[in-house]
């Protein structure tokens, strides 16, 4: 079939393709964004209201379903008996990995993408954090500093509507805040016990959410039923679905093409510049070509590698765009899975009304005023204080009257679980490459991930256990129970790098802009683009960096340089 | 609780006459019952095992004002998780283990658990609550045996609705509420 032509093409449509898509076509672009998977209906797809009593297995999971279609998906929390439909069927979309180094890679295809199921926490970077690579030698320096990126969060933030309370903390800056849920007792208490007993250095604040507590732009604040992950009916988190490609079709600009699984960018030599992309058609699985002036690829951190990687040409036969030899190298996620959880000795005579999605955050402590010996960078705790209710059933002694008394009218002590979130350092050997072997449903060349942890992560990851146990005996909690996990790289979904950004086009993919040095109209703007990935949740950095990138590309548009 | 209404609703579900009220009652119902519900076939556990079972998790959450683990139909979930989800590598030990009780009862006087006095029951019962850690054998039959009565009882439809009333719609967050245990 003859070529679709647009102004702009979006490859992707979750948070940073969501993003693209409203701000290019508010800018008056014709732009398609193509989406590999399904279309999403909230009326028919949000689930986050189904009681257990509605699921064959109660909400405990449909176990073997998962074993047999998604081995990798699994792992995540969120791949539950509700939601694992927003999750790849993994035997459609392999990878591989060397033996013994496992990655475990959660995707979203469909319409959305992770945007849908994702944990809605948005943190602020500071120069703290865009210096360290250059302070310390470590990768390449960032393009940009928080002054550059400033003006763009607060763009994104007031659109998004983000519930936060300010601090005035100089490596964690305010941002543009509606006003936040509460605390609740317990963490209120803890809050003034550790502000007496670290100085106010480790602090416990509300956690900053993309979940809106008053109405915005046409969205309904939130109803507190506390299982986001689902979906949301009233629209109050935020997401590609519930915000920015309603906005993109108010335009009459948008054309969205589900199904539309992209198989690499088009590069032409003459021009050296890209015509458009290739795409198979998710159901028939033909292929077609889609041209546009301008392409933004926002496909996720490794699937917008992927295409590069797929895209190569005889000028560029390791990569579109890989003249640096750095497309695929540095992939970085953060490290979860330290910290405790204990008893807490206090506040038993209150109790909540709602449920939050979450809870609470304690900035970053380490290396920011003193010096760790033994790792660089830092991490934060997300975090709550909960009442377990009925379901400390299962471990408390007892059976009889007295004891189904208990579960129903009474809730048990409050018990504070601090969560460690941690910087991943970027390393070069760390890297995702084309396995010549492997080819996905719809036969576009899959993904080799070598990625690993390194010492600095795991000496930080036992720091997190050191330092979550130290706040709760501050608290005075009985019964701490440290832990540690040693899972995988990726399962904290915050993979990022690939097609870093940088100063300099022998050592980086991209410009200070996310534009490839090689290929002009070519734009990475999802976590593929990170230099490094301090210990702030992500998305909001995307969102801001996206938006900073369209601006910047429709000014050479206009400007005919593109 | 509305008790009415619950017990019209488990009424029309389980073609029940009436709801036993208490643990004894439930299990001599047990076996009669078992046959008039040829709709909701037992796959896993046999008519011994189910007799077990419901004779356990009624003890443990029993009939009272409100509905017991029986009339919420806990022992076909337990099935349910036995059958469908859990692996032959946790079905064994379970079922091991509730061949393990029964031997234990043989020590107080019983061929079977459910032929126990009710003393005896609960004497019994304790002694495995103590053993809940236990890798193998009759405490950890108990142990998941609690677990799963006390989350298929929760996650009931009555009792998440009736009991709990859990509510989807909250106008604001609250975490400073007043509260008192009804214990």
């Amino acid at each position: 079939m003859a070529p679709m032509t647009y102004d702009a093409i979006v490859v992707g449509s979750g948070i940073s393709g969501g993003w693209a898509a409203k701000e290019l076509t508010e800018h008056g672009l014709k732009t398609i964004v193509l989406e590999a998977g399904r279309p999403i209906d909230p009326a028919v797809d949000y689930v986050e209201h189904v009681r257990p009593w509605e699921k064959r297995y109660r909400g405990m999971r449909n176990r073997k379903q998962l074993e047999r279609y998604q081995p990798v998906q699994r792992h995540t929390g969120a791949c539950d008996e509700y939601a694992s439909k927003f999750f790849v069927n993994d035997l459609d979309n392999p990878y591989s990995t060397p033996d013994g180094k496992p990655f475990y890679w959660i995707r979203g295809r469909q319409v959305g993408g992770r945007s849908i199921m994702w944990g809605r926490c948005v943190y602020r970077w500071s120069d703290l954090d865009f210096e360290a690579n250059a302070r310390e030698g470590v990768g390449v320096d960032w393009p940009l500093r928080y002054k550059d990126l400033a003006p763009w969060w607060s763009y994104v933030e007031k659109f998004v509507g983000i519930q936060g309370r300010k601090e005035g903390l100089a490596h964690l800056p305010d941002g543009e805040f509606m006003p936040p849920w509460e605390l609740n007792a317990a963490e209120a208490r803890g809050r003034e016990i550790l502000l007496q007993k670290f100085g106010g250095e480790r602090l416990i604040t509300n956690a900053r959410l993309a979940v809106i507590t008053e109405n915005h732009l046409g969205r309904q604040k939130c109803h507190l039923c506390g299982t986001c992950y689902r979906g949301c009916i009233t629209l109050s988190y935020f997401s590609s679905i519930n915000a920015t490609l309603p906005a993109a079709r108010k335009t009459g600009n948008l054309t969205l093409r589900p199904f539309s699984v992209v198989h690499s960018v088009i590069y032409d030599p003459q021009t050296r510049k890209a015509t458009g992309v290739r795409v198979v058609d998710g159901n028939t699985k033909e292929m077609f070509d889609v041209n546009a002036k301008v392409v933004f690829l926002c496909a996720s951190a490794l699937e917008s590698t992927r295409i590069l990687l797929n895209s190569a040409t005889a000028e560029f036969p390791n990569g579109l765009g890989n003249t640096s030899g750095e497309l695929g190298h540095n992939l970085m996620d953060h490290i979860m899975d330290g910290g405790a959880v204990g008893t807490l000795p206090f506040a038993r005579d209150k109790r909540e009304v709602g449920r939050r999605p979450d809870a609470i955050y304690v900035p970053r402590f380490r290396n920011v005023k003193t010096k760790q010996k033994d790792f660089l960078r830092g991490y934060g705790f997300e975090g709550r204080a909960f009442r377990q209710g009925w379901e400390r059933g299962s471990e408390m002694s007892g059976f009889g009257a007295q004891f189904k008394r208990s579960l129903i009218g009474d809730l048990g002590p409050w018990q504070m679980d601090f969560g460690g979130f941690g910087e991943m350092l970027p390393r070069h050997e760390n890297h995702i490459e084309i396995d010549r072997n492997l080819v996905d449903a719809w036969g576009i060349p899959a993904l080799r991930i070598n990625c690993a942890y390194s010492e600095n992560e795991k000496k930080m990851q036992e720091d997190m256990v050191v330092t979550a146990v130290e706040m709760l005996e501050a608290m005075g909690a009985t019964d701490i129970k440290p832990y540690k996990e040693d899972n995988p790289p990726g399962l904290v979904i915050h993979e990022t790098g690939t097609a870093r950004m940088g100063r300099d086009p022998k050592t980086s993919v991209l410009n200070g802009h996310n534009q490839v040095w090689d290929v002009p109209n070519v734009f990475v703007t999802d976590g593929a683009c990170m230099a490094s990935t301090a210990n702030q949740n992500p998305s909001i950095t995307y969102m801001a960096l996206t938006a900073r990138a369209v601006s910047y590309a429709v000014g050479q548009m206009k400007r005919r340089e593109l | 609780m509305r008790r009415r209404e619950v017990v019209q609703f488990l009424g029309a579900a389980l073609a029940l006459p009436f709801i036993p009220r208490r643990a004894e009652t439930a299990i001599k119902l047990g076996e009669a019952l078992h046959r008039r519900l040829a709709d909701v076939p037992f796959r896993t556990l046999n008519r011994e095992q189910q007799a077990l079972v419901t004779n356990i998790a009624e003890m443990i959450i029993p009939e009272t004002d409100t509905p017991g683990a029986t009339s919420v139909r806990v022992p076909e979930f337990i099935d349910l998780i036995l059958t469908e989800w859990a692996s032959e590598d946790e079905r064994a030990p379970f079922l091991a283990g509730l061949a393990d009780i029964d031997k234990r009862a043989a020590t107080l006087g019983a061929s079977r658990f459910v032929d126990l006095p009710t003393a005896k029951k609960a004497e019994l019962l304790t002694a495995l609550d103590g053993a809940r850690d236990d890798k193998t054998g009759a405490g950890l039959a108990f142990a998941r045996l609690k677990a799963l009565t006390v989350y298929g009882y929760f996650t009931s439809k009555v009792v998440d609705q009736d009991i709990l009333k859990t509510e989807m719609f909250f106008n604001g967050y609250q975490g400073n509420v007043p509260f008192t245990p009804a214990v």
